[in-house]
């Protein structure tokens, strides 16, 4: 019988990390149930927080990361042109999230309080997704990334296949489970317009979505402010809110 | 309140059948046709127009139309646009290998009402595909009916379907095969234009035409224009309709028109059926 | 039919008494201020006096994660799925979500009957309960009273220390059986518990209605408050929409083909591979919501097929009430049809 769908060869994969906690490669490393099951599949041949070496070439390259400094735009055009696929690894590296936060003030006032009298050493520039510079084949949203999107797009890589883009919100996720809604417990919640795929992991522990996934595609998001505004939130609050993950995508929802 | 499951067979729904991959051309970069046989050369007993649901194992499902006529047996064929995550995976697959099957399902054309008629086949793009079954059930039954007019519309030369098919079609002096391009190439010295452009030359005895329409979502309204001013009655218009499908069998909800299930009521319509339905056209 | 007296006091030893026939399924609290129906496992912690469950009891014949098959990738083969179908009793059900049920047994029996539901739904006793509607309860204008026992096998009725039973069914005679702890039928004045919430027309004219509000500028209003979070189709009783997806396990070797609830508010739900959506926007997504559950089943049918449980209103972020479009488009409707009623119709639409 032919295994037709079954894949034949390991991939090559690679890691890489930009602006950002390195909380998401760090979660990876977290997978202990499944790491065997992966390294069955792959061979690393780059990894910064796990070994040392360096490769040419590979099938995939996960990057967690935003991109906000000058080497950061020459490392990722590098690392594109090496990788056959490319995939954003986080919210940092896959919508700017908390780093884009910056881009709301002058940059020039940004580099001025962070780096004093040297900042003439440390060129910065508006913290960006991948996708603001390179080809972005495919997304793991998340802070830190969400592990079953991350297995799901991995599975979907190493079959060949192209893995389920998520596109409804985590209020889907958090009826399926049958949880009961934050905002009948008093709390306000992004999970409305926020990108599904983390199996509403926050809500189903009783914290509130802050919308690290981004936001759903074609987001209603004056909608939005009212449902947090009639929740209880000031205008102001409510765009703070919305803003702490979704500040490049979004910078100017609120003008 | 006692509900009997002993009526009707449970595989039918949800399980697949096994078949078999037993022959491949590639016609386009895009599109590819296959001849499927399923266990023990089993008929598929399709009517012309209607669509299965094919299967891999870890990538899904996803519903095709069948291309062969009735009259084929022992295997019937598809031909796939790589488009989605089944498609692009079916095009990597090879002769012996196999892919579920569940159908046939849907509304075929209702070909025994289109006896001694004769019949306008209008076909844009992949919308050729389906109607190949109908054109070679016309073919096989030629006597049955009238005239066999075909009009075949593409973007370019190179995305024509069936080429092999399209020089007998053209050969054949029982069928008046026309044909054009959006855009030609240097070679190309066939009709440019879009596909109404071949409707105002026609002569058709109106009364007694059945025009059958497959194409994209745009193409029908300008058809349909073309067809009206021509003065052919509704009442002898049919065409096919793509919606999401995923079950196949009207529970799914995705292909829902309006209070109509794709799946079951289509994918071909009768277009006095569908005129006044919103969302339709 | 058989009428008896169940004392507060006694409701726990009832529910052992079910517990001994097969697996209870009642409402349970959920986090703070929520309901939902589960499996008992203490007699104690069933709560029959409720609003409403979060998700209806369509969650044990229409599972929002099923399982179709199993195969395996290396062989290219698969297994089919045993589907369970054990002696069930439904404890503490409202008239409206039975009603639901029923509505469901039609769709997975027309046409194609779907053996997945249907056979999870054999081997299944109802015992109902009355309700205190609240401010979202709505089902008494879609036909429903709170004591309507269609489909129940037995109903208990609330009076003030205590439930009226009804045995209705042989079903229900077998299952009563042998529970000596209740008492004479009590004397009550016949209930017929009444609704705030309302729709202004009878139901029978909604599909009318429905007929003239294709256009209307209520769907574009309603889009503006809506975030399309799918809340309201995943929290209806019946809605039954399914997605079907392939997964794998993380050996690459073995996998599983689900279907999950899906919902026709949700972005991508008429989108086909092509990159088409046939139904892009929200207000387009709204009106056929309101379709689903006034015009294009009721056509058929004869019957609403929304069953007043008021859980899309009840769970939407936005506050928006399916009762106030209704009965806004009702408002247009009497504006716009009725008192023009004598000039012809094309002028109108």
């Amino acid at each position: 019988m032919t295994t037709q769908t079954a894949p034949k060869t390991k991939i090559k994969i690679a890691y890489f990390d930009f602006t950002s906690c390195e909380g998401c490669q760090l979660n990876k490393l977290n997978l202990e149930n499944h790491i065997l099951d992966l390294l069955e599949h792959v061979e690393i041949v780059e990894f910064r927080e796990a070994m040392d070496d360096k490769a040419d070439s590979y099938d995939v390259a996960f990057i967690e990361g935003s991109i906000s400094t000058p080497t950061c735009v020459e490392r990722i055009h590098d690392i594109r042109r090496r990788a056959k696929i490319l995939v954003a690894l986080g919210s940092c590296a896959s919508i700017g999230g908390i780093n884009a936060m910056k881009n709301l003030q002058p940059i020039e006032d940004v580099r001025e309080i962070v780096y004093g009298e040297d900042k003439y050493l440390f060129p910065t520039l508006p913290a960006m997704p991948l996708s603001a510079i390179v080809k972005v084949d495919y997304e793991i949203h998340g802070c830190p990334m969400s592990i079953p999107e991350f297995l799901q797009v991995f599975k979907a890589l190493a079959m060949g296949k192209a893995p389920i883009k998520p596109d409804s919100p985590v209020c889907v996720e958090c009826k399926l489970r049958e949880n009961e809604c934050l905002f009948d417990r008093g709390m306000v919640c992004l999970g409305p317009i926020t990108r599904s795929g983390c199996d509403a992991i926050c809500p189903s522990f009783g914290q509130f979505c802050t919308g690290c996934r981004g936001l759903v595609p074609n987001p209603n998001k004056n909608a939005m402010l009212d449902i947090l505004t009639d929740h209880g939130l000031s205008l102001q609050e409510a765009e703070k809110r919305l803003l702490l993950f979704n500040s490049y995508q979004h910078p100017d929802t609120f003008k | 309140m006692t509900l009997s499951t002993q009526e009707h067979n449970p595989r039918e729904l949800y399980y697949p059948e096994m078949a078999e991959i037993t022959a491949i051309k590639q016609y386009t970069e895009l599109e590819k046709w296959y001849e499927i046989t399923l266990p023990g050369g089993r008929d598929l007993e399709h009517q012309p127009g209607q669509f299965a649901i094919f299967s891999l194992f870890g990538i899904g499902e996803a519903a095709i139309s069948i291309c062969s006529a009735p009259s084929k047996k022992g295997a019937f064929d598809i031909c796939v646009r790589k488009v989605g995550m089944l498609t692009e995976k079916l095009h990597q697959l090879e002769i012996g290998q196999k892919i579920g099957v569940r159908g046939p399902f849907g509304t075929g054309f209702p070909v025994a009402d289109f006896k001694g008629k004769d019949i306008l086949i209008i076909g844009g793009g992949i919308g050729i595909v389906p109607l190949r079954s109908l054109i070679n059930h016309v073919i096989d039954n030629r006597d049955d009916f009238g005239r066999l007019v075909i009009l075949y519309g593409a973007k370019n030369p190179q995305e024509l379907l069936f080429p092999d098919e399209l020089q007998k079609w053209n050969d054949d002096p029982r069928i008046e095969y026309q044909v054009t391009v959006d855009q030609g190439s240097p070679e190309w010295q066939g009709n440019t234009g879009v596909i109404t452009t071949l409707i105002p030359g026609l002569d058709l005895d109106l009364d007694n035409t059945i025009a059958a329409i497959v194409g994209p979502p745009i193409m029908y309204k300008f058809v349909l224009m073309a067809l009206k001013s021509k003065r052919l009655p509704d009442e002898n218009i049919y065409m096919s309709l793509e919606r999401r499908m995923k079950c196949g069998v009207g529970k799914c909800g995705h292909c829902q028109i309006n209070d109509s299930y794709v799946c079951l009521d289509g994918p071909v319509y009768h277009f006095p059926d569908i005129k006044n339905l919103p969302e339709a056209i | 039919m058989k009428r008896y007296n169940l004392l507060l006091q006694n409701i726990p030893d009832f529910v052992k008494h079910l517990q001994a026939q097969g697996e209870v399924l009642a409402p349970h609290t959920k986090g703070d201020n929520s309901f939902s129906f589960d499996k008992v496992t203490d007699a104690n912690n069933v709560i029959l006096d409720y609003n409403r469950t979060l998700q209806s009891i369509r969650k044990f014949f229409l599972p929002p994660t099923e399982r179709l098959l199993n195969y395996s990738l290396t062989e290219n083969t698969f297994t089919k799925v045993e589907i369970e179908n054990n002696q069930r009793i439904f404890l503490g059900v409202h008239s409206y979500d039975m009603q639901a049920v029923l509505k469901l047994d039609f769709n997975f029996s027309d046409r194609t009957p779907e053996v997945n539901y249907l056979k999870r739904r054999e081997n299944c006793t109802f015992i109902g309960v009355s309700f205190e509607p609240d401010d979202f309860h709505f089902s008494r204008s879609v036909g429903i009273t709170v004591e309507a026992t269609e489909g129940f096998d037995i109903f208990l009725n609330r009076h003030e220390n205590g439930y009226e039973v009804q045995v209705l069914t042989e079903r229900g005679e077998g299952i009563i059986k042998g529970f000596n702890a209740l008492e004479n039928a009590p004397e009550l004045a016949e209930t017929n518990r009444q609704f705030k919430n309302k729709i202004k027309f009878n139901h029978n004219r909604l599909p009318e209605v429905m007929e003239q509000s294709w256009k209307s500028p209520v769907w574009d209003e309603v889009a503006k408050r809506c975030v399309g979070c799918g809340t309201c189709n995943l929290v209806c009783p019946t809605c039954y929409c399914f997605n079907v997806v392939d997964n794998v396990d993380l050996s690459l070797k073995d996998g599983s083909r689900d279907r999950h609830w899906d919902g026709c508010m949700l972005n991508s739900f008429a989108a086909v591979a092509g990159g088409e959506n046939f139904r892009e926007t929200l207000a387009s997504r709204q009106r056929h919501r309101i379709y689903r559950k006034f015009k294009y089943i009721t056509d058929k049918t004869g019957d609403p097929w929304c069953v007043g449980c008021g859980r899309c209103a009840a769970y939407c972020t936005a506050d928006i009430s399916i009762v106030e479009i209704i009965n806004q488009l009702s408002d247009e409707f009497e504006q716009n049809y009725l008192r023009k009623s004598a000039a012809p119709a094309e002028q109108i639409i």
